[in-house]
């Protein structure tokens, strides 16, 4: 039993709030990663279910127990650091041995653990090296079987690739992932990268300000964000955002002067301006005219496999459409953009997201 | 030579570089010389009669110079090695102290948060601009009603406020720069907080202590100042103050007090060998990426 439950918990320094309650519950052998922009209190919660930040208000239950006034290492977890945070003056087995050398552990049950945790990460002809003499990706195989090593309920693991430069990042993504698959024990991640918590996640929860703005499977927060800041956050580039006019039962809407376009969703009775959503990838390029809206491209960029073509259409931020590595269009052409209805997104003016009529194919 | 020139003709920042590097050595074996320089004359002479100190105090002891009376008199006269055990004990049981409490309070400082941390932070640094010796009656006065009078004890105690606020200075500016998370994933590891401080702190902190510690031992170990007035009884004197008997009111017995001087300077070298690895890793600290 590792299930991980949040009961309204919050923490403040002082007067400042920094987690406005928060109520989650992780399954056991779950995959769940906390996601959200720099500051919004993801490191501090993780911090708070690790025991190495006090909890102001509410309850942390890991296994059916509350353990607010419980120490880190009686919690049952083992936490991977984004600076991997190794003892220099101990060699690779030494830090890895730490814990349970410290805990009184059988010299041979710990010789024992260490070495499966160095074969599981290919660690074994390390094992009497310092940790300066180890690259970034080894030194974080190194943390990740100092955590291993302890046998723990919960991984947690604070931005742990951050540190690792790009091609890096990528390889240590898949061994995260592979070692999940491998011991099924429940993992909580914290990262600030989207892409990260996509490719990760069984579960995102996707924090911002202390509170939580939407939990859901990957698929579901790109398909059905529940409001503009997830969808804003989940995805590359980033959603665009197009002020619209609603007009007829409030689900049909107009955008910079198009044409009426019906939107796919619930009608529901707000006031106030909407917005309207889209993906990058979902906007449509064909003739001039032939589109919902007529614009000219101010710059195209060409990555080889794909074309990322901006415009300006007098909104807050550029628009984006992502199109084909071979599409043809030059800065300075007039292109004519379509939006297909399944595609769209609508907002209110407070950001919250209209239901759609119906679910996407892959979401249950 | 000509292997030089070749490669000079290749690298022509190579030759470049071959003249900054004497300019450099001649200015480094210039501050040498000017460093070593008393210290050499005050071994030097020490080897040397009375007569040749006076008649001819930068020269090399000689015929009819030379002369090792300084050094036996030392040896015979007076109590020596007591002296030398005193300096000792009081050098190297203060240095312990102020590198333990200073630590430990540096550590206080850098790690926790609580009210009045600056504050105290402050109090604890105070002292570098208060020197130790505008206190003296007062210490005299304690140390009298403490019944700690003649005993190596009351030089331990002050010379270990003495070094405390340079010492926790240095280290919480020190501590404040290690990794949050190494302590953190120690107290993750099950450790108390006793034991992050001497197995996980101590160890990252080791060149850092080498270098308050030769900061502190010098000053202490030349003091002459407390124990004339703390301890001046036979049984506690220490070297600076065992010397003073040499140095009479109309006469001076140089070469005694130059051998004593010279041999007072072997401790301290030995202690600094035994700190300076440590220390130049503690200088270049954070000097190049680790």
């Amino acid at each position: 039993m590792s299930e991980l439950t949040l009961q309204d918990v919050r923490k403040s320094y002082g007067e400042a709030k920094v987690i406005h309650g928060i109520d989650l519950q992780i399954q056991n052998g779950e995959f769940c990663v906390f996601v959200g922009p720099s500051g919004c209190g993801k490191s501090t919660l993780l911090r708070m279910i690790a025991g190495l930040e006090s909890i102001t208000g509410g309850d942390v239950v890991i296994g059916g127990e509350q353990v607010n006034d419980i120490a880190p290492a009686d919690r049952g977890i083992a936490m991977v650091f984004q600076s991997y945070a190794l003892y220099p003056h101990k060699d690779v087995y030494g830090n890895m041995a730490f814990a349970l050398r410290h805990a009184g552990e059988d010299k041979a049950v710990i010789d024992e653990r260490v070495r499966k945790a160095a074969d599981i990460l290919g660690l074994e002809a390390l094992l009497k090296r310092r940790p300066k003499e180890l690259s970034g990706g080894q030194r974080q195989r190194v943390a990740i079987g100092r955590a291993i090593v302890r046998d723990p309920e919960i991984f947690l693991f604070d931005e742990p690739l951050s540190n690792l430069d790009a091609a890096l990042r990528v390889q240590m993504r898949v061994e995260l992932l592979r070692l999940h698959q491998r011991l099924k024990t429940t993992m909580i991640y914290v990262t600030h990268d989207q892409v990260e918590a996509m490719t990760l996640a069984d579960r995102i929860v996707v924090l911002r300000d202390g509170r939580i703005e939407q939990v859901g499977t990957p698929l579901e927060l790109y398909h059905h964000p529940e409001n503009r800041f997830v969808a804003g956050f989940i995805g590359s580039p980033k959603m665009n955002f197009l002020s619209a006019e609603r007009s007829g039962d409030g689900t049909t809407v107009t955008t910079h002067g198009s044409a009426p376009i019906e939107v796919p969703v619930q009608p529901r009775d707000t006031p106030g301006a909407v917005t309207l959503g889209i993906r990058p990838e979902h906007v449509g390029l064909v003739a001039p005219g032939a589109g919902d809206l007529d614009a000219r491209i101010l710059v195209a960029e060409r990555l080889g496999g794909e074309t990322f073509l901006h415009f300006d259409l007098g909104d807050d931020d550029a628009f984006i459409v992502k199109a084909d590595g071979g599409a043809t269009h030059e800065s300075g052409e007039t292109v004519g953009l379509t939006f297909p209805p399944d595609a769209l997104h609508l907002f209110d003016a407070e950001g919250v997201s209209f239901a759609p009529r119906q679910r996407h194919a892959l979401i249950g | 030579m000509t292997e030089t020139a070749s490669s000079s003709r290749t690298h022509p920042r190579r030759a470049r570089g071959l003249s900054t590097r004497v300019a450099v050595h001649g200015v480094l074996a210039g501050y040498t010389l000017i460093a070593i320089f008393p210290v050499l004359l005050v071994i030097l002479n020490s080897f040397k009669n009375r007569r040749g100190i006076f008649t001819d105090p930068l020269g090399l002891p000689g015929e009819g110079t030379f002369s090792l009376e300084g050094y036996a008199t030392v040896l015979t006269e007076g109590d020596f090695a007591t002296y030398f055990s005193n300096s000792l004990i009081v050098t190297v049981s203060a240095l312990f102290l102020i590198l333990l409490l200073g630590a430990m309070a540096a550590h206080a400082l850098a790690e926790y948060r609580f009210r009045f941390n600056t504050l105290l932070g402050i109090y604890l640094i105070l002292g570098i601009m208060v020197p130790i010796r505008l206190g003296t009656v007062a210490i005299l006065e304690l140390m009298v009603d403490l019944n700690l009078v003649n005993t190596l004890l009351a030089l331990i105690l002050v010379y270990t406020a003495q070094g405390l606020p340079v010492a926790v200075f240095i280290l919480t500016e020190f501590m404040r720069t290690l990794s949050r998370d190494i302590k953190d994933c120690a107290r993750v590891d099950g450790l108390s907080e006793y034991r992050i401080f001497f197995e996980v702190v101590v160890p990252l902190i080791r060149p850092v202590l080498a270098t308050v510690a030769v900061f502190s031992m010098i000053p202490i170990w030349n003091d002459l100042w407390f124990p004339l007035i703390l301890a001046s009884g036979d049984a506690t004197k220490t070297v600076t103050l065992g010397v003073q008997q040499f140095i009479g009111q109309y006469t001076v017995n140089w070469s005694a007090v130059l051998a004593a001087l010279s041999i007072a300077i072997l401790p301290v070298l030995g202690l600094y060998a035994l700190f300076s690895r440590q220390l130049i890793a503690g200088i270049t600290s954070g000097a190049v990426k680790g």
